[in-house]
């Protein structure tokens, strides 16, 4: 076991648990970091820091629904004769840590149950004749690896702080892990490095009451939650708690800059939505999603943190100046080169819902059981016999009455049977690649949307899936994951530049890794919807080697008919909608959908609604 | 997030224990007090969102109405304001530890007499006053705890078989919540939108015959980005209430402070707004007993049927949604005649979520309503 104090690197990861440490309201830390990070040792070591006795409980990723809520213990239940209730995962973190290692795998429903008993700080347990409130007042720890997928932003919004991911990699620090690893540190070290931790840790906590903050500074960390887009009203209490607990582990009474931008750094920047110094018009509706305009990712990276110097922000009044500085530097530190990854939370708010999933007797994760027939699917025995066991008194004073004995141990009838329920992502998940390219472009797009519209019109009736890859330039982009959101999907579409080059085969690439990435998420059907003239003109082998040769025409139709056999190979269905005018055709597109092994169509015209029909037909 | 941390547990100890029942397991059975979790936030001190608590006293007023959904963005104290609803209801009558909160009439019309028996009076009945229930509906619940089933530790202890009533029980006459209401399971929403249809529950198992008045209002909260609702369930709900992120700072900074104020001390906090909920409450109680007088004319009759036909709503339940709103909110203004801006104050409310879907469409359906009502008020040049 390797002792928090023992850990070197990941700092600011360290940073967020101390202040949880001495603020627990603060709710929790998600830390988001590659594989080999040291992420879940660190969080394991948690405990170390925290009072004695206080539960950490792990949360298991394939938890079921009553192990996690609470349910009847059926075995002490029949030896005592009365109801025994179990409680579930979340109430035995009571009063102390959940932790969740790779948070973003867990299961949609169980997020919801995290999120709610977040909310209430307690569990309400419906259950099979239960009815009954746990106490689950908890921290939530959560680490994951952003390349699993993201984790939905419910729960983040519950959570107070989210430590920025970065993939730097320190080699000294590594070389310690490895040497805590293999116990070259002395021991007696550690546990006087801990005993001091913790002592500081429970000063921090009385100072806690002492600290105070001015109301400019309240309402700087405001002000910046406003400018940086992020959603709700929460996260203001958490970044003046967290500010709050800074200032206490310093033993200060009064708040500073370095306390600010912490705050900053662990509550708001990780949840932006937007650059600070855009205009204020994208806050009208719903905060933007993605605001960037996607053609001129590179002009805007340069200039950002150069804009930040401008002076233009003056004209921003009502930021008291200092915290304004600070946001700043803390964006830029936090967010060096890529405007794009102005936070994950712009990219995580795709997250769709778990309306994608549904419950089935027959595939997927077991997730509770329910009434039903024997024959159609798998019988749960232990539900099954937890509801039988009620009327087995009564039962068996009817039998004796009618037949004089009773035969049997158990006398169970059809309506006790329990079948188990599975949560699979049912539904097919369909990649639309539209061809922004070239003039026919904004024709396409107009296609592509009303197609995309109609198909999610009906997608909760299917339980589809849609996610949109553009493609035009150099490279292909991923506009929409997979989600079902129709007002989400319109949205990318209308701002969606057209012309240059034609990278279909980065498009397909990119369609390929988002499905294997559904498909860990328990999504079996890929529909690939490439609405094109099928004329590919940039390899994808340039985007990764700039000083290649220019391929030719050749190679890049190599290139594609390789991919799209190995896409084929791997069991995605495809449609392949071709827009070009007949007496351009070079049969580019026919031959796509051959390679592809999918259904071809010509529709230069085509309406929106036929082109939903071709992809569900 | 430790809002309120309580440590109000209730366990199956503390259950009202029933008066064993064999045959009727619908006799009296003692209801079941769900305990005070802590007092809520105060209704009254929550800033801004004047759509969703406008629709939700609209919904105390006049209980047709059909409930309200609120979706929106999360972290804006949905949950806290529906949570905060249940200190500014008004009271009931029921019939005494009736479990499933029926009104006299209600009771006697349920509990048919037995052969050789003399049928109930009212006489016959104790009756007594309860707040109107807030029943919530966790994600995570099954369906016998919804429908309610059979009594488990007495039919373990001695063989009976009593009914143990559940929340559609609990919520009789009262409110039910659904906080994520877009990710309950379908069996539950297929329940739901059963029971909502027919006012009744029922349940049917050996030995076991119940059926009960379920009339509640649905409340709903979620946030659409984690998925859509079903069509059939959305139509259910009267109202739809949207909630957006406060960007006033001003609003943000006493958000935060009344929060401190109340996790600091909570009793403190509610003493200082119980004058203001106190005018609340009477404020609702006056409008339920002006809303018998409210009255809205042939003119203004025809202009929301204008309304209603230019958006292009299918069915009645739209008119007769805006019809009983506007009534409501008449009547809390304290006014007797419904006007044209009473509708107009609500038609929001009433109509966004009936609007039929265009995909195409990219005016915001509160804009819509806006437009088609100056066209029908004559305000705007016909194009």
């Amino acid at each position: 076991m390797i002792a928090f104090t023992d850990i070197v690197g990941m700092d600011l990861a360290k940073q967020a648990l101390m202040l949880l440490a001495v603020d627990p309201s603060l709710g929790g830390v998600v830390i988001p970091a590659a594989v080999g990070s040291g992420k879940s040792t660190l969080a394991r070591a948690f405990a170390d820091i925290l009072p004695e006795d206080t539960p950490f409980v792990e949360l298991p990723l394939n938890v079921t629904e009553d192990r996690l809520i609470g349910g009847v213990d059926l075995e002490a239940t029949l030896t005592k004769g009365e109801r025994v209730v179990q409680h579930g995962v979340l109430s035995k973190a009571h009063g102390g840590v959940l932790y969740v290692d790779s948070l973003s795998l867990l299961d949609s429903s169980a997020v919801s149950h995290v999120m709610d008993a977040m909310s209430r700080g307690e569990v309400l347990v419906e259950r099979e004749g239960l009815s009954e409130v746990h106490p689950a007042d908890f921290m939530l720890i959560g680490t994951y690896d952003p390349s699993d997928g993201d984790v939905r932003m419910g729960l983040l919004d519950r959570v107070g702080m989210i430590v920025p991911f970065t993939t730097q990699n320190d080699y000294r620090a590594r070389k310690l892990i490895v040497n805590c690893v293999l116990g070259k540190k002395d021991n007696e070290d550690t546990e006087d490095e801990l005993k001091m931790l913790r002592g500081l840790i429970k000063a921090a906590k009385e100072q806690l009451h002492l600290v105070s903050m001015t109301k400019e500074q309240k309402e700087g960390l405001i002000q910046s939650a406003i400018s940086l887009g992020v959603e709700g009203n929460r996260v203001d209490v958490f970044a003046i708690k967290a500010a709050l607990a800074s200032a206490a582990l310093a033993q200060r009474s009064d708040v500073d800059e370095d306390d600010l931008k912490l705050a900053l750094k662990l509550v708001l920047v990780p949840r932006a939505t937007r650059m600070p110094q855009q205009e204020e018009e994208v806050m009208d509706e719903m905060p933007p999603e993605d605001e960037m305009p996607p053609d001129t990712p590179e002009s805007e990276d340069q200039e950002a943190p150069e804009d930040s110097s401008d002076p233009d922000e003056e004209e921003q009044e009502e930021t008291p100046d200092m915290i304004e500085e600070l946001m700043m530097e803390a964006v830029e530190t936090e967010l060096p080169d890529n405007i794009m990854n102005i936070s994950l939370a712009a990219k995580r708010k795709s997250k769709s819902g778990s309306r994608g999933e549904a419950l089935n007797n027959r595939r997927g994760r077991f997730v509770r059981s329910q009434e039903g027939e024997m024959r159609s699917g798998k019988v749960a025995i232990i539900p099954t016999l937890i509801s039988a066991a009620p009327w087995q008194e009564s039962r068996k004073k009817e039998r004796k009455k009618k037949f004089g004995k009773v035969n049997t141990a158990l006398v169970i009838n059809k309506e006790d049977v329990r079948i188990k329920k599975f949560r699979d992502k049912s539904g097919t998940l369909y990649i639309f690649m539209v061809d922004a390219s070239g003039s026919m472009a904004l024709n396409r797009m107009r296609q592509a949307k009303g197609a995309v519209a109609h198909l999610l019109e009906n997608a909760y009736v299917h339980r589809d899936q849609v996610s949109l890859i553009s493609f035009r330039g150099k490279e292909a982009q991923l506009l929409l994951p997979p989600s079902q959101s129709v007002d989400r999907a319109k949205r990318e579409l209308d701002v969606l530049p057209t012309g240059g080059g034609t990278p279909l085969a980065s498009a397909l690439f990119l369609g390929w890794e988002t499905a294997k990435q559904a498909r860990t998420k328990g999504v079996s059907q890929i529909m690939f919807v490439v609405i094109t003239d099928g004329r590919g003109n940039i390899s994808l082998q340039s985007l990764y080697d700039q000083d290649a040769a220019k391929p030719t025409k050749e190679e890049v139709q190599e290139e594609i008919e390789a991919l799209s056999a190995s896409i084929f190979a791997d069991g995605i269905a495809s449609v392949i909608i071709d827009t070009q005018m007949n007496y351009l055709s070079r049969g580019e597109a026919p031959k796509l959908a051959e390679k592809l092994g999918g259904r071809y169509f010509y529709l230069p015209n085509a309406k929106a609604e036929e082109i939903a029909l071709a992809a569900l037909s | 997030m430790s809002q309120t941390a309580s440590a109000a547990k209730k366990t199956a100890s503390t259950k009202a224990k029933a008066a064993p029942t064999v045959k009727k397991a619908s006799g009296p059975k003692k209801a079941r007090t769900k305990k005070k979790q802590g007092q809520a936030f105060p209704f009254t001190a929550i800033v801004g969102q004047d759509e969703m608590k406008l629709s939700l006293i609209l919904n105390i007023i006049d209980p047709r109405i059909g409930g309200v959904l609120v979706m929106g963005h999360r972290g804006t104290g949905k949950s806290t304001t529906v949570r905060a609803l249940a200190e500014v209801l008004p009271m009931i009558e029921r019939v005494k530890d009736d479990v499933y909160n029926r009104s006299v009439s209600e009771y006697i019309e349920g509990e048919k007499p037995a052969k050789g028996q003399k049928a109930l009076t009212p006489e016959d009945l104790t009756i007594e006053d309860i707040p109107v229930p807030v029943v919530d509906l966790p994600l995570g619940a099954t369906e016998d705890r919804v429908c309610g089933t059979i009594d488990i530790e007495q039919a373990l202890t001695s063989g009976v078989k009593a009914f143990e009533p559940g929340l559609l029980a609990q919520s009789n006459r009262g409110f039910l919540y659904i906080d994520e209401v877009n990710l309950l399971d379908d069996h539950l929403v297929d329940v739901l939108l059963d029971v909502a249809a027919s006012g009744r529950n029922v349940v049917e198992r050996e030995g076991i015959s119940i059926r009960h008045p379920a009339r509640f209002v649905l409340v709903g909260s979620g946030n659409p980005e984690e998925g859509e609702l079903r069509p059939q369930l959305l139509d259910r709900f009267g109202l739809h209430a949207r909630i957006i992120t406060i960007t006033d700072v001003g609003s943000r900074v006493e958000i935060v402070k009344r929060r401190h104020e109340y996790d600091d001390d909570p009793q403190a906090f509610l003493k200082k707004w119980t004058r203001e909920q106190k005018k609340l409450q009477r404020k609702i109680l006056k409008a339920k007993e002006t809303l018998s007088e409210v009255t809205m004319s042939e003119d203004v009759l025809t202009d929301v049927a204008r309304l209603c036909m230019q958006l292009g709503i299918d069915g009645h339940r739209g008119e007769l949604t805006i019809t009983r709103t506007a009534n409501a909110y008449a009547a809390f203004n304290g006014d007797t005649a419904v006007t044209m801006d009473h509708v107009r104050a609500i038609a929001g409310l009433a109509l966004r979520h009936r609007l039929r879907k265009d995909p195409l469409e990219t005016l915001d359906p509160g804009e819509k309503i806006e437009r088609e009502l100056a066209k029908v008020l004559g305000e705007a040049e016909e194009v």
